[in-house]
């Protein structure tokens, strides 16, 4: 799969977004599965920076599907939950890229200064927030719910497709009781032991996409 | 009856509903709760699909009485994009609940026996909400009678409940690399059908059916989800086809010769 770019772009880039729009219907027919090349992406952050996967290489990526809207997002950035596994991970090197694909005019959808002020009011710190209005990442992925999660390993592939935890409920009270299959997933790749739960069915809101 | 129905939130009203209209000791008791719909929303199946929850009840039953599982009626398949379909519901649904009466009934209050349901539901529409309600009603003890209002209700949803496979009539499941093929054989052609996966997980949601009838039936091609990395052995679900019964399926998987 070959990189390829999503962001506002102007003149004749227009037409590299064009043949990338045609590119991701194409890949998500294909989907990604565990153990195959995490394909490769350049996405605007919510500071103006271009993201690319390939800046990680070395690093484990987390990619977190994300709506702050969404009830099963809001459990757990209400409870602080994702805010602690964002906190413990990068802390250990991981790269935590939270996208939002919620196109324009649905929930979840906000403008890059928007999402800055809410990750300061939530006190999140992933390592960046992808703006995805379009939906070329999300289709990329083939992202269903928010959250759903995926694991990049330091090779660049895909190590972990699916829920962040066990229990799929909107309800706080259950993230004590939950196998959080993220940090499982994290812990087993970097011991060296292969992923037990590599692939779960994402539990959440579906991904706002414009289509 | 003294059926009590507590409006809940905007998007879902939920009421609970007795078949009978008294109890009878050691026997069994039909118990629904009924969700009205806003239109334009709904809410889910057991297997939800892609995104969503099922609905979850918790029941609060006089002594020794026992509440089976949900009957789930056949969903309807939303679509909402290229990766994304789910199962459930719109406008309305009855969720039945068979209840197990104790051969002595105790504790009978002048206004019956209490039964209730703290009912728990996510309801959507382009957004979602979980929404609650605590709901009951009271019955006398006695001889088993219907309830005449709800009894249509819930004759209405019990033909929408999977039914067994008719006699000689044959599933075959084959697994190839990326697809299930499920053949039905009924000995007639089958030209419309489509297949609810009881497991998320199995088979991709959102992908086409392809159907390939034949004169004895048909062969539905089922592509596989992404999330399945191990070979399963039963394929469970419900199969749809026009003008019949729901039924249910629970075949053995084949797999692929190596």
């Amino acid at each position: 799969m070959g990189v390829y770019k999503i962001g506002p772009m102007k003149g004749r880039h227009r037409f590299v977004l064009q043949v990338c729009a045609a590119l991701a219907l194409i890949a998500s027919a294909f989907a990604v599965k565990v153990g195959d090349p995490a394909p490769g992406f350049t996405v605007v952050d919510s500071n103006g920076k271009q993201q690319h996967l390939s800046d990680y290489k070395g690093k484990f990526v987390v990619l977190e599907w994300h709506n702050q809207g969404c009830p099963y997002t809001r459990k757990h950035y209400e409870s602080g939950n994702m805010q602690r596994l964002q906190k413990e991970w990068t802390a250990k090197g991981v790269a935590w890229l939270t996208v939002i694909s919620s196109a324009p005019g649905t929930q979840g959808f906000v403008t890059p200064s928007q999402e800055n002020d809410y990750l300061k009011t939530m006190k999140a710190t992933p390592t960046a927030v992808l703006m995805d209005p379009g939906g070329s990442l999300g289709h990329l992925y083939a992202a269903k719910t928010t959250p759903h999660m995926f694991i990049v390993d330091p090779n660049g592939t895909l190590i972990y497709n699916g829920a962040i935890d066990d229990h799929p409920t909107s309800d706080q009270a259950d993230i004590a009781n939950s196998r959080n299959y993220v940090s499982m997933a994290l812990q087993q790749a970097m011991d060296g032991k292969p992923v037990s739960e590599a692939a779960t069915r994402p539990y959440g809101c579906s991904v706002k996409y414009k289509d | 009856m003294s059926a009590t129905a507590q409006p809940a939130a905007q998007h879902a009203r939920a009421e609970l509903l007795a078949r009978q209209a008294s109890v009878k000791p050691g026997s069994d008791l039909q118990l629904g709760v009924h969700f009205i719909l806003e239109k334009g929303w709904h809410i889910y199946w057991i297997n939800p699909g892609d995104s969503g929850q099922p609905p979850s009840f918790e029941w609060q039953l006089p002594p020794g009485f026992t509440a089976g599982e949900i009957q789930w009626p056949r969903p309807e398949r939303m679509q909402s994009s290229a990766e994304l379909a789910d199962y459930g519901y719109h406008d309305d649904a009855l969720l039945m609940v068979p209840i197990h009466a104790p051969q002595v009934i105790n504790n009978e209050q002048l206004r019956g026996l209490r039964f209730a349901v703290e009912a728990r539901w996510l309801v959507c529409r382009e957004v979602c909400i979980p929404e609650q309600a605590g709901l009951e009603l009271f019955l006398p003890s006695g001889t088993i009678k219907e309830n005449s209002a709800a009894a249509k209700l819930f004759a209405e949803a019990e033909k929408q409940l999977p039914m067994p496979i008719p006699q000689g009539w044959k599933i075959r499941v084959e697994s190839r690399k990326d697809d299930f093929l499920l053949t039905v054989a009924n000995g007639k052609p089958i030209t419309k059908a489509i297949f609810f996966p009881l497991d998320p997980g199995q088979i991709d949601n959102p992908a086409p059916q392809k159907l390939q009838s034949s004169t004895s039936g048909a062969t539905l091609t089922l592509k596989k989800s992404d999330l399945l990395v191990k070979p399963i052995t039963l394929l469970r679900g419900v199969l749809v086809m026009p003008g019949k019964a729901p039924y249910r399926i629970e075949a053995p998987v084949r797999q692929p010769i190596q």
